[in-house]
């Protein structure tokens, strides 16, 4: 399994997917492999190639509740973006290049403030807190699974 | 009625630039513009601050080029604790060099591979669905996988030298807080194929010539498309030679005459101006000496082989000469060629980085220097988007109380606009319908100077395209989402 953070922590609560990421680390949790960057690129979709569970956590605007967690397919078309891809594109790209398309999940976790700046705000802490415990119960649970 | 299409914002560049072409009745181009929503505030938020937080606070501007950030932030708190240019040790040196090419590498890939080629190899008309790298895979799965391989490689070479992929912390003032083991030398030397230098090398070379095979088979599009007569600038080493970490400035015109040489770029507010207008959050630099209306200049890849004599790796230095041939030594005006630069620079980096492998001073243990402080520093990189520039004044009690940045992506604010200009002029104006080929020139001709926006905060469900045409009256005649 993979969790990838995505985001800027020096822009407050874009930061929440390394954070969230950060927090999981520290829980050792057996057969989790962790990683984060500033946002997802296309050698992303190596390492989603080489697993068989991916969750991509990123900070979400607009969100109506704390965290949403959703799945995610290959996108049909790769959407025209930055430099930056989104989730369903890397999976699109692991799939292109690599033939794997892993079971791949987005816990998208509610922000508030992305200006620039130090540390995550008051809400995002309690939104990262109710994420991380979903995400712990969560990947428990595949692991429980023959 | 006139009418004023815009694209918001432009696809495949950082952050959110937006295109506004206006038309007369007759349907002929009377205006065109790009706006990019420059973000300003940085240099407001880091005064205050301890100088030696620099190298890592600038990383929050943008996602794509932090180390660029950082290894400028560092060089001019370099000037400020008295270990200026010069004055680093060779580790500190050799190693910053190292993350820095590793950068170039990455990022070069990326840019020509993932959004780049798909233009050229698919076409300019083919549908944005499929022109992108899933598109390339369909085209060519193995120069695909080396685009991702070549990418996964400069970042590894960056983790290694940085620390870290967020926030690295490699680069202090006076030097470098680590040296490259040689457990992490010998992984980047001799790993298991593809992922070692000599594999890099060769796919670097096969970029490049695969560029030149498609130069030569469609001339008129790469030569003719956006071409336009400029100034260029620089760093070069002091000697000439290309150089992307230090050097002096130099600029040339569109002829090769040298407006600025051997200038130290803790002067550069002697030479360099920032021009600003009413409709551009973005500022407009230029070269003093030739004014306001003349001084514009273009930065980047395609400056850099019209303003460096020669390039010190073997392999580039001989495709450097046939890149120069091609317009008998002049400088090179063509837009597009951006990307042969710019694979001639891939290129370079890959060698550069074997032979630093290579230099046992990577494993020296005297990281870092002081001297005698100073009030203030400039620092310059060659950023993969072109010439970067960082100026900080510090208090005596160590607090930053200026801050001063020009990013690549505002040096090249005006080629950018003459680009969508000349699109507007040769490819819109008076056609009785806009196609999405048509939308997609004005985004190619952007594309060749790689903008990066500052987009580092991204979160979920931004950045969609949204073309909108609009008549003189402000009404929305025609709207696209892409």
């Amino acid at each position: 399994m993979l969790v990838l953070g995505i985001g800027n922590p020096g822009r407050r609560d874009d930061g929440l997917g390394a954070a969230l990421v950060e927090r999981l680390k520290r829980r050792r949790l057996a057969n989790v492999s962790c990683d984060a960057n500033y946002q997802l690129n296309i050698e992303d979709a190596l390492a989603c190639a080489e697993h068989e569970v991916v969750v991509f956590v990123d900070a979400a605007r607009g969100l109506r509740k704390p965290f949403s967690f959703s799945k995610v397919l290959p996108a049909a078309g790769l959407p025209a973006l930055s430099h930056a891809l989104q989730p369903g594109a890397v999976l699109a790209v692991a799939a292109g290049l690599y033939g794997k398309t892993p079971d791949a999940r987005l816990l998208a976790v509610r922000g508030h403030s992305f200006a620039v700046g130090e540390g995550l705000t008051g809400r995002a802490e309690g939104n990262l807190a109710l994420a991380l415990a979903f995400l712990v119960d969560f990947l428990k649970g595949i692991r429980r699974c023959p | 009625m006139g009418q004023k299409i815009t694209i918001e914002p432009v696809t495949r560049v950082e952050g959110h630039g937006k295109v506004t072409i206006r038309l007369d009745d007759d349907g002929k181009v009377v205006q065109s513009r790009f706006h990019i929503v420059e973000f300003r505030g940085f240099e407001r938020f880091v005064q205050g601050r301890p100088y030696w937080e620099a190298p890592v606070l600038v990383q929050r501007l943008c996602g794509i080029c932090p180390v660029s950030h950082h290894l400028a932030a560092a060089k001019a708190m370099d000037v400020v604790v008295g270990a200026g240019p010069g004055k680093l040790t060779a580790t500190a040196e050799k190693m910053r060099r190292l993350m820095h090419y590793g950068q170039m590498l990455q990022s070069h890939a990326l840019h020509f591979f993932h959004l780049s080629s798909p233009d050229f190899l698919l076409g300019m008309d083919a549908d944005p669905a499929i022109r992108n790298i899933i598109g390339i895979a369909a085209l060519d799965k193995d120069l695909a996988v080396q685009a991702v391989l070549l990418r996964k490689f400069g970042q590894e070479i960056i983790e290694a030298t940085a620390g870290k992929k967020i926030h690295g912390t490699g680069a202090v003032p006076g030097g470098i807080n680590k040296n490259l083991s040689p457990e992490e030398r010998d992984r980047f030397l001799k790993g298991a194929a593809p992922l070692n230098i000599d594999q890099m090398i060769a796919w670097a070379q096969a970029a490049v010539a695969l560029f030149k095979d498609y130069q030569k088979k469609n001339k008129d599009v790469v030569d003719g498309f956006a071409a336009f007569p400029s100034n260029h600038l620089s760093l070069v080493r002091k000697d000439g030679a290309l150089d992307f970490y230090h050097g002096v400035l130099r600029a040339v015109d569109a002829e090769g005459r040298k407006v600025l040489d051997d200038v130290d770029y803790q002067d550069y507010l002697e030479h360099i101006g920032e021009e600003t207008r009413t409709w551009s959050y973005m500022k407009f630099p230029y070269l003093r000496s030739l004014g306001r209306a003349d001084g514009w200049y273009r930065v980047g890849p395609l400056a850099r082989l019209n303003t460096c004599d020669y390039i010190p790796s073997p392999l580039a230095q001989k495709e450097f000469e046939i890149y120069k041939a091609y317009t008998d030594g002049k400088p090179n005006n063509m837009s597009l060629h951006s990307h042969w630069a710019r694979l001639i620079e891939l290129l370079h980096s890959a060698e550069v980085i074997k032979e630093l492998l290579l230099d046992k001073d990577l494993q020296g243990t005297k990281l870092v220097k002081k001297g005698k402080r100073a009030p203030e520093g400039v620092g310059l990189i060659e950023a993969p988007r072109g010439t970067l520039f960082h100026h900080y004044r510090v208090s005596a009690d160590d607090q930053i109380t200026m801050a001063n940045l020009i990013v690549s992506t505002t040096n090249n604010n005006e080629p950018m606009n003459r680009a969508v200009h000349w699109v507007a002029m040769n490819v819109l104006s008076e056609k009785p319908e806009i196609t999405e080929g048509m939308l997609n020139r004005l985004e190619v001709a952007i594309r060749a100077y790689d903008p990066c926006l500052s987009c580092a905060t991204h979160a979920v469900g931004r950045m969609p395209l949204d073309v909108s045409l609009v008549d003189a009256n402000g009404q929305v005649l025609q709207r696209k989402v892409r």
